[in-house]
């Protein structure tokens, strides 16, 4: 550590801190990025260019990149809205594969000769009604005896990915195809496709955006929202204020469930087309924990944080190409996840050098005007104190 | 491995103060072994400051601190240790899935590997068959009752060799008879030359298992002597002061007869969190006009009682009654709206959101209903309006655009408390140690606050753990003692002496 510095907490980051530092940190990761290339024998610039032409260069490559975008803003929104409430639903993952199953079963009872809009709707709805469900069997136990959701919903999470992996290989169910001798799903109807946008892009990356903007106007700017903040903030000044917990926990695990449930039949309607395994058990309800936590539960912050991760993913393939072996292309994503998250840390904190004077003035207040403003010291005032949220270096 | 000469410890004109204001300020204090040493005085009467120092928690200001003829500056806990002083916090700091043993050897890094743990064991056994302090070394430390916990914690000092140890509050967990055990134990530490010193606000146990007391009041010494030559009436007049401290200009109700009953409580219980009666049938009445002050030694229910009138805690049976509506089964909310303002003891957690800005928290009553919302939508610029009114009106300083509360200092983090509960529709105003840490213009506001609305014909409950404060302010003061009123007085006829008998539970022993 260095000697003279002190760490003391940003009351508010200004809008530059906010923006800057994950620009930095993208800097910093992809500058260690190139010493490790270089290290192996790569060339970084033509690796670099390779990741960028397969993933945001062109019409093509961009539309891959936020097709695969769209389940991973989803499920990053579920993991953003529970984890506001400070109810942590890690079960995205199976939600989403309760709404994979659920849509594909709506689209493949209804008459396939229905018109396109309305089977979408019943289908996408399906799915979210499902994964709603879902996240019910863990909140309605957390809501009434508070049991811990993180078990609860994680071990559903194996119970929907056994019930799915049942469904088309274990069994001849209604979703496996018949005609085909290897265990496959039965394809859906072409009314139940969601068209397409741009190239290869499915509308359902609209759905997307549209979920996180109304879900940033929920949290922001509904009572219910306020509600939601205060819970997250704390439990006893929620009750306090008279705002019950247990039908917020089940609001909300609701929401987060039917985020990850409509994930699900979206990927059914526009990229699988019919409930296949393989193509959804590729961890997006988990990688949607690690978005939220980038994009500090703020579902604007949701979809670059998504559309980013998602471009890494999409390019790492590429690089295997030239030659860049599959670990280091691993430790290139990892590396630039690991450097957006620790820059966090100078988004919520402030470094300066130690003051020369015994009693600095609070870090954030304006000067003390009188003796009413500096009394007892309440956590973040005092800066060279045990208060819990400072730490000096020492 | 106890050390044949008797201890002894002498602290001289020690002064210790935090921020300015004196905690400890020129104390003096005496103990040898082969005494229990009562350490007696009411909350913030700095018993706790002095024992810090002792175990090496804080440095103090000035002052020496002697052990056995040598001048000792004790820098750490370590340090406190090794000339042998151990403390035993009413907090237990234990782990609870380590053994009795594990627990005891922590911090020690000699007694790694198994064959050293089981000397540890045969060790710990023999150390508590000494002192009669039973306990099994193997035994996972979260299968053990409270008694058990503090003899672990007790064998911990005792095996890292302490001579002195310091006891806080050891009884207030206990049951009456784990308490007798307790006390056999150090009778029997003090027989082989251990000192024990028993920090203690209840009377009786000072006066049945001392042998010397020393009195402290307001950060300075107020008495001390052989226990024996003690009466109760001499130790609560030493602990709070003469009658002379009552300001006899204080201001008393403008209405001279208390009007209509705003508050009542018929025979109130509550439990306490670890399922024990906190509140034991409790009846009292709150008027307009008046305040009613209730004094007590923290612990004895108090917090229990006022969360039970917020609704943040059940009533268990009894009724409650806030300006003639029923609240006894309803929430929080139902009481606001029946016209309860509340001001919690902890003010970041409960009273405010502590993570959210002043605007979220003085909407925290209003903010569904307008002009803060309209059919579930929320007004940023009437919420704005509010908050900016308010904080102006009620003088609240450090504020600034989207910044959390938990940067504010407490005393206004309370005067944003007041504001948001005092401008909603309000009959009756539960206020819970609401100047604690404040500085003295702060806490002079608050109380300002508190009589205005005395005054404006509203009635307040008013808990606090300064007495001074409670007589000042009230126009009634109850007195609780183990979740019980135990003594009710009218302003006119308060008597010092009795209350701090009546707060001690000396009150059967005077008697």
């Amino acid at each position: 550590m260095i000697a003279g510095l002190v760490v003391s907490p940003r009351a508010r980051p200004a809008m530059a801190v906010r923006f800057g530092v994950p620009l930095a940190s993208l800097i910093v990761a992809l500058a260690v990025g190139a010493l490790v290339l270089l290290a192996v024998g790569s060339d970084p610039v033509e690796a670099y260019r390779t990741m960028y032409d397969a993933s945001l260069s062109g019409s093509a490559p961009i539309e891959r990149t936020l097709t695969y975008a769209t389940p991973l803003i989803l499920t990053g929104l579920a993991a953003a809205v529970a984890f506001r409430m400070r109810t942590y639903n890690i079960g995205a993952e199976g939600q989403l594969f309760a709404g994979a199953i659920a849509g594909s079963w709506v689209a493949l009872i209804l008459p396939a000769d229905l018109p396109s809009p309305l089977m979408l709707v019943l289908m996408l709805g399906g799915g979210l009604v499902a994964g709603a469900l879902w996240a019910a069997l863990a909140a309605v136990p957390k809501a009434f005896l508070g049991t811990d959701e993180i078990i609860t919903t994680l071990m559903l999470n194996f119970v929907a990915l056994a019930l799915m992996n049942y469904l088309i290989f274990g069994s001849l169910s209604f979703w496996r195809d018949p005609r085909r001798p290897v265990p496959q799903g039965k394809k859906i109807p072409d009314a139940a496709e969601l068209p397409l946008m741009s190239g290869r892009l499915h509308a359902g990356f609209a759905i997307a955006v549209v979920a996180a903007v109304q879900l940033w106007w929920l949290l922001r700017s509904t009572t219910f929202g306020f509600r939601l903040r205060t819970i997250g903030d704390s439990h006893r000044a929620a009750r306090y204020a008279g705002i019950g917990v247990p039908v917020a926990t089940l609001i909300v695990m609701s929401i987060s469930g039917g985020l990850a449930g409509l994930a699900g039949a979206i990927e059914i309607s526009g990229v699988t087309k019919s409930l296949e395994p393989r193509a959804l058990a590729i961890e997006l309800g988990y990688t949607g924990i690690v978005i939220a936590a980038v994009a500090r539960l703020n579902p604007l912050g949701v979809v670059p944080v998504a559309v980013l991760l998602a471009a890494i993913s999409t390019s790492g393939s590429s690089l295997q190409t030239v030659g860049v072996q599959v670990e280091v292309v691993v430790l290139l994503q990892g590396l630039i996840f690991l450097a957006v998250t620790a820059g966090e840390f100078f988004v919520t904190n402030r470094i300066s050098r130690r003051p020369t004077a015994t009693r600095p003035a609070p870090p954030s207040a304006p000067a003390p005007a009188s003796v009413a403003d500096v009394d007892e010291p309440s956590a973040g005032l005092e800066p060279m104190t045990a208060s819990p949220t400072a730490r000096t270096a020492p | 491995m106890t050390d044949p000469r008797p201890v002894s410890l002498q602290i001289r004109d020690l002064c210790k103060s935090f921020y300015g204001v004196p905690a400890v300020d020129g104390v003096d204090f005496d103990l040898v072994g082969g005494e229990i040493h009562g350490l007696l005085g009411e909350n913030g009467a700095g018993k706790s400051t002095l024992c810090s120092v002792l175990a090496g928690l804080y440095r103090p200001d000035s002052g020496q601190v002697v052990i056995d003829g040598q001048e000792v500056h004790l820098r750490s806990p370590d340090d406190a240790a090794s000339h042998g002083i151990g403390m035993v916090y009413q907090h237990f700091r234990l782990v609870d899935s380590f053994t009795v043993a594990e627990n005891i050897m922590l911090g020690n890094a000699a007694t790694l590997g198994r064959k050293a743990r089981r000397t540890v064991d045969e060790r710990v056994q023999l150390i508590a068959a000494e002192y009669g302090l039973d306990v099994t070394p193997w035994a996972p430390v979260w299968q053990l009752s409270v008694g058990e916990r503090q003899r672990v914690e007790i064998l911990k000092q005792l095996y890292r060799g302490a001579r002195i140890l310091i006891l806080d509050e050891p009884t207030a967990v206990l049951a009456a008879h784990e308490a007798d055990r307790l006390f056999e134990a150090l009778r029997l530490m003090v027989a082989k030359g251990h000192a024990v010193v028993l920090v203690s606000h209840k009377m009786q146990e000072i006066l049945g298992h001392t042998d010397r007391v020393t009195v402290l009041r307001a950060g300075r010494n107020a008495g001390a002597g052989r226990t024996d030559a003690m009466t109760p009436a001499a130790l609560a007049a030493m602990m709070f002061g003469s009658a002379a401290a009552i300001d006899p200009t204080s201001t008393s109700s403008a209405i001279s007869s208390p009007g209509a009953t705003v508050l009542a409580l018929d025979r109130v219980s509550a439990t306490g969190d670890h399922g024990r009666t906190a509140v034991d049938d409790v009846t009292l009445e709150v008027h307009r006009g008046e305040i009613v002050g209730v004094a007590g030694v923290a612990g004895n229910g108090q917090r229990e009682l006022h969360e039970a009138i917020a609704g943040l805690r059940p009533v268990g049976s009894g009724t409650l009654v806030i300006d003639g509506t029923d609240c006894t089964n309803a929430g929080p909310k139902a009481r606001h709206r029946a016209g309860l303002a509340y001001v919690p003891e902890d003010r970041l957690g409960t009273g405010l959101a502590s993570g959210l800005t002043i605007e979220h928290n003085i909407a925290l009553r209003s903010f569904d209903r307008p002009p803060h919302s309209r059919l579930g939508r929320l007004s940023p610029k009437n919420m704005r309006a509010t908050a900016a009114g308010l904080v102006r009106a009620f003088d609240v300083r450090g504020t600034r655009d989207g910044m959390p509360v938990s940067f504010m200092s407490g005393g206004n983090l309370q005067k944003a408390i007041l504001a948001r509960e005092l401008t909603e529709h309000h009959e009756v105003i539960v206020a819970a140690a609401p100047t604690r840490g404040l500085d003295i213009a702060a806490a002079e506001t608050i109380r300002g606050h508190l009589r205005r609305e005395r005054d404006g014909g509203r009635g307040v409950l008013l808990f606090s753990e300064d007495l001074s404060e409670v007589l000042d302010l009230s126009d009634v003061v109850l007195v609780m003692f183990k979740g019980c009123i135990v003594g009710r007085f009218a302003k006119a006829d308060v008597d010092l002496e009795t209350i701090g008998l009546l707060m001690t539970g000396a009150e059967a022993v005077a008697m």
